[in-house]
């Protein structure tokens, strides 16, 4: 304690400095061998003790720094607004932390400006005010930052690329498609009795084939939009789109003989139609992946997690249907991927990586237990609410 | 109470519009088929039976189809033209186009279509269609008598 207290007080030791001022022993030790640069001036702003790294910053000598004032090192363009600021500092003194306020610039002797963040310090020697600027070249801070910026936007320009390129290829590979199926069918109606068993089997199996592929082309068209024609996000019962989904569901799960059960579930600020997406395919996913001879029962429960940053909604959705292997546990959120046959389910696998990534979009999360044969929840987390920034993409047709 | 009718289709498919025409024969439409095949050659065979009323090689027609993506005048510019043309706004015009997209059904919409189907994927399904626009364009609307004033 004693030493830091003769460290910060410049009267312990007296020595006279350039311009006949006492500063203490202690306290130049610091200054000088401080990892930044540090600039002491006076009332009029003049220059009286600067430390090596402030020499190495600005490219004036120690002695030349003496002979300059503090808007010296001041790029031109901002001087004049500078000694009213410095005067208006002296008038009610208090230390300022470093990166308060908005971009400052410094100016090098060679005429360069650099970015720079600035603390300021007042400084009582012999009852004469003094400023102590303390000030760290973030040159290569800015450009990492800027970098960073330039990355991000290079980033989500090409992802919406991307995503108006599946959406465009997907809606003109339908195109053709439709004529094959189209003339397929044609053929079936007007020519079907001269081709004989085989013909016709052929062309059936050939328009089933035109038919997963217009399912497959279509899933594409949709999972591409959940990112390029995302709506608003709104504060909104959860339980509203999950309304909405079992209403859309009510044949499904009429024809399974399921029995749903819905706890009370929490506000989020979300996109409502992403949001009954997201219960619709969890829910078909649960009653797709039932047990023969088993009656399916679907349960869907919300809570919400305190944390920092507003906290989190959290909703699951729990079946008693045949579960998976948890180690295809990544696999069944990826575009296209099943972990059984067609024959055995239907479907293009595409209804977990939709809820994927419309979770995703939301800044939540998704994962899934389960064990075969016994079930599976898939857990849903989302921030109550959205970051200020929307994610509209720039792409919207 | 049945109008025979005139169908006017807009599309530069020919395989669309032949589809179109069969579905419509399919559903026992028995009135006149016609095509052109860009938004331009609508509104000038649409202008050329404004100024020539009794010309019997261009009737008015009873409902156009529209297709949204032609050549040269696509349908959006097509349908601005003829809604905002006295003469030719009130006939009705169903937009049959490929396209689900919100923006394309929003605009079209906001030019003053009448209606806006997706063209279905199957041949029994654009029969259906056929049938339905025939029973409910030629057969069950009342329709103004005439251009408007």
């Amino acid at each position: 304690m004693e030493e830091t207290e003769n460290l910060c007080a410049p009267t312990c030791e007296p020595e006279r400095s350039l311009d006949g001022h006492a500063i203490g022993d202690p306290f130049r030790r610091v200054v000088e061998s401080a990892p930044y640069g540090m600039v002491v001036s006076d009332v009029a702003g003049r220059i009286v003790m600067v430390n090596p790294e402030a020499v190495k910053m600005f490219g004036h000598s120690a002695e030349e720094f003496l002979e300059l004032r503090i808007e010296d090192l001041v790029p031109p363009r901002f001087r004049d607004g500078h000694e009213g600021l410095r005067e208006g500092f002296h008038r009610g003194p208090e230390s300022r932390p470093m990166g308060a306020g908005r971009d400052l610039f410094a100016y090098r002797r060679d005429g360069v400006e650099f970015p720079v963040e600035i603390a300021l310090t007042p400084l009582d020697v012999d009852d004469e005010p003094f400023v102590l600027s303390s000030i760290v070249d973030i040159t290569r801070r800015k450009r990492a930052e800027e970098e960073l910026v330039r990355y991000a936007k290079k980033l989500e320009r090409s992802n919406a690329e991307l995503e108006s390129f599946a959406s465009i290829a997907s809606h003109d590979l339908q195109e053709p498609l439709r004529k094959i199926r189209m003339m397929g069918e044609r053929l079936v109606a007007l020519c079907g009795a001269e081709l004989g068993d085989q013909g016709r089997d052929y062309l059936g199996r050939m328009i089933r084939a035109g038919d997963n592929m217009h399912g497959l082309i279509r899933d594409l068209l949709v999972f591409s939009r959940v990112g390029m024609r995302g709506g608003e996000f709104r504060r909104l019962p959860l339980a509203e789109p999950l309304r909405d989904a079992l209403s859309t569901l009510e044949m499904v799960i009429e024809e399974a003989g399921a029995e749903i059960e819905v706890d009370e579930l929490p506000e989020a600020e979300a996109d409502e139609s992403q949001m009954r997406q997201l219960f619709q395919n969890l829910i078909d996913n649960a009653l797709k992946f039932r047990r023969p001879g088993v009656v399916p029962r679907v349960t869907i429960r919300g809570g919400i997690i305190e944390a920092e940053e507003g906290g989190k909604v959290r909703l699951e959705v729990g079946d008693n249907g045949i579960g998976f292997d948890e180690q295809y546990h990544d696999r069944i959120f990826q575009i296209f991927q099943r972990l059984h046959g067609r024959t055995e389910f239907e479907g293009t696998g595409i209804g977990l990586a939709i809820c994927k990534k419309i979770v995703e979009r939301h800044e939540g999360r998704i994962h899934a237990r389960s064990l075969p044969g016994e079930g599976a929840t898939f857990i849903v987390e989302l921030p109550k609410q959205q970051k200020a920034s929307d994610d509209q993409s720039p792409a919207e047709r | 109470m049945t109008r025979e009718g005139i169908l006017m289709m807009a599309d530069d498919d020919a395989d669309d519009r032949e589809f179109v025409r069969e579905a419509f024969d399919a559903s026992g439409f028995l009135g006149e088929f016609r095509y052109v095949e860009d938004g331009g050659a609508l509104v000038d065979y649409l202008l050329h039976a404004q100024g020539n009323p009794h010309d019997p090689a261009s009737p008015m027609p009873d409902l156009i189809l529209l297709d949204l993506n032609m050549p040269r005048v696509d349908g959006y510019e097509a349908l601005k033209r003829i809604k905002s043309d006295v003469g030719l706004r009130r006939i009705p015009i169903v937009v049959l186009s490929t396209s689900e997209s919100e923006s394309d059904i929003e605009k079209t919409y906001d030019e003053g279509v009448n209606s806006f189907i997706t063209k279905p994927a199957g041949f029994d399904e654009l029969v259906e269609m056929a049938g339905r626009l025939k029973k409910y364009w030629l057969e069950l609307v009342k329709l103004p008598n005439g251009p408007a004033r």
